[in-house]
């Protein structure tokens, strides 16, 4: 490196929800392969010690070798742990280690390697397990940016409220609303994206709707995002651009139904 | 006599622990039993929500196991069943509020006043977990069809066998026609992989989150079709042989190796 050149730090940023299932991982694998498909240099980093998913959901976990807290304890170098995607040369993950505990997780450290990662990725993406506990702690302790995922329902939106606190300031939270149903929305039986954000008030970074192809694509470990087309990798790669700061239009709110609305149909129809 | 303790989790968050404690505490209190519901997140409190119950919290469980109020003063009765009450979790405290002595102290006493105590479990393997699992005597642990599901539901199941909990599953949000056309695991596979007994199949359906939004567990609606289903699972828990509504076996595995079972 020139003499003089200060190395860009990259950009920290924890994807977190408070409630578990309501996408977090699915999220963190599909915003990273967007972002790395535009060229960029992406780190995925599994903070969920214990319960690990994003090697599965990115198709990965039979090369996994090393850990989080094989580096955190120094046993081996980032170098090592990292695994590389098998579909974007610029992506790569830091597994979970599946058989420890989250207390197992030093913050300080945990603040180091996000530090380290920084200075050699543009985006290090933070999948925060589920909760406010050790683990929602050592996963945002590296960020100052967050993405939260929020689904459609009362519960969901009552802990994303509860995690937009506990971030306070320093996070700029942005939102993503996942797995709506348009059709369940318009039936008035689905809050719909104006009403989460009544009462979240947060940016909105974008909206997915509810496509069997998520759960398809998330069990054969290939992220939906590997596609340039449809409804939801169009989506993805639309919050990607507006993470990188491109200039583009505002998320729709309002999707186009889906084939899980068209099911409610055909096998819910008869009801009144 | 003493209740049945059973800690309803599953690893996974979002799988349906709150919806299953709801629906079967109300299966059980309209089938006469005494049910008392614990909420164990806390700080991420939800099971006063799901069953419409948010504006008549006065005190809670981190209330109840510092010694601030009585127990009874801290139960909230449901608006619909005289035998169904719930122990809302504190919203504002960490979850190493409690103790796990003072939580099993809190399940023991709660099950001197009931036939049924069900532990509503927050996701994860932390300190929560161990908490709500603590004063639990059996576990039903939920799964949904999907291998990251299945794989922290393995990971809960290794530890609750280390406690020597006895354990039963459910399988939620079932999509048959997914299952049927192979993009969905079935309820063969997920067994094969958990080999625990299964306590019970629900079937996805889209208005478990309209009602569930609206505070009133499914099986209140007349109508529904998990009404039956939620009974089936209630019976079954309570010691009779019911047999299993039928869906689908041809899962995922039956596919990605289907030449010979297809055959």
């Amino acid at each position: 490196m020139a003499v003089g050149a200060s190395p860009a730090r990259g950009r920290a940023i924890v994807v977190t929800s408070g409630k578990g299932g309501v996408g977090k991982t699915t999220t963190t694998a599909n915003l990273g392969t967007a972002l790395a498909a535009r060229g960029a240099r992406v780190a995925l980093v599994d903070a969920d010690v214990g319960l690990r998913n994003l090697d599965v959901v990115l198709g990965l976990e039979s090369r996994v070798k090393h850990h989080l807290i094989d580096v955190l304890e120094e046993r081996v170098s980032i170098d090592d742990a990292l695994v590389a995607s098998k579909h974007n040369e610029t992506l790569m993950l830091l597994a979970a280690a599946q058989t420890y505990e989250k207390e197992d997780v030093d913050t300080e450290k945990m603040r180091a390697l996000i530090e380290s990662l920084r200075e050699r990725f543009e985006y290090v993406l933070i999948d925060c397990p589920a909760g406010i506990e050790t683990g929602f702690k050592n996963a945002i302790v590296g960020a100052d940016e967050a993405i939260v995922v929020c689904t459609p329902e009362v519960s969901a939106v009552r802990d994303v409220d509860r995690v937009v606190g506990l971030l306070g300031n320093r996070f700029k939270p942005q939102l993503i609303v996942n797995r709506l149903r348009p059709l369940l929305v318009k039936k008035g039986k689905m809050l719909s994206v104006q009403d989460v954000n009544a009462i979240l008030r947060l940016p909105l970074l974008g909206v997915i709707a509810d496509e069997p192809e998520i759960i398809v694509t998330t069990n054969k470990g290939e992220p939906l995002a590997l596609r340039k087309d449809g409804q939801t990798a169009s989506a993805y790669h639309a919050m990607a651009a507006r993470i990188a700061g491109d200039d583009v239009a505002a998320p729709t709110v309002e999707l186009k139904e889906t084939f899980i609305d068209k099911l409610g149909t055909l096998f819910g129809g008869r009801r009144a | 006599m003493n209740a049945r303790r059973i800690v309803i989790t599953s690893g996974k968050g979002g799988v349906g622990k709150t919806t299953t404690t709801a629906n079967l505490g109300a299966t059980l209190a309209k089938q006469g039993h005494r049910v008392i519901l614990i909420d164990a997140d806390i700080g991420l409190r939800n099971l006063d929500l799901v069953l419409g119950l948010e504006k008549r919290i006065v005190f809670d469980l981190v209330e109840v196991a510092e010694g601030r109020c009585q127990l009874r003063q801290a139960l909230i009765k449901d608006k619909r069943f005289d035998s169904l009450s719930i122990l809302p979790a504190a919203q504002t405290r960490e979850k190493d509020a409690v103790t796990e002595t003072q939580f099993a102290a809190l399940v023991e006493e709660a099950a001197q006043l009931a036939d049924y105590v069900l532990i509503d479990c927050p996701a994860g393997i932390e300190g929560g977990f161990r908490n709500a699992v603590a004063g639990a005597a059996e576990a039903i642990v939920v799964t949904t069809p999907e291998v990251s599901a299945i794989r922290d539901a393995d990971r809960v199941v290794g530890k609750l066998s280390a406690r020597g909990l006895p354990m039963k599953l459910i399988v939620n949000r079932l999509r048959p026609e997914m299952v049927r056309s192979g993009d969905m695991l079935s309820v063969d596979d997920v067994r094969e992989i958990l080999s625990i007994e299964l306590l019970g199949i629900v079937p996805d359906d889209e208005e478990v989150i309209d009602t569930t939004n609206r505070g009133e567990p499914i099986v209140l609606n007349e109508t529904a079709r998990l009404r039956a289903i939620y009974d089936k699972i209630a019976r079954r828990l309570d010691g009779e042989t019911v047999a299993f509504t039928s869906f689908d076996n041809q899962g995922f595995f039956g596919r990605l190796f289907g030449a010979r079972k297809a055959g």
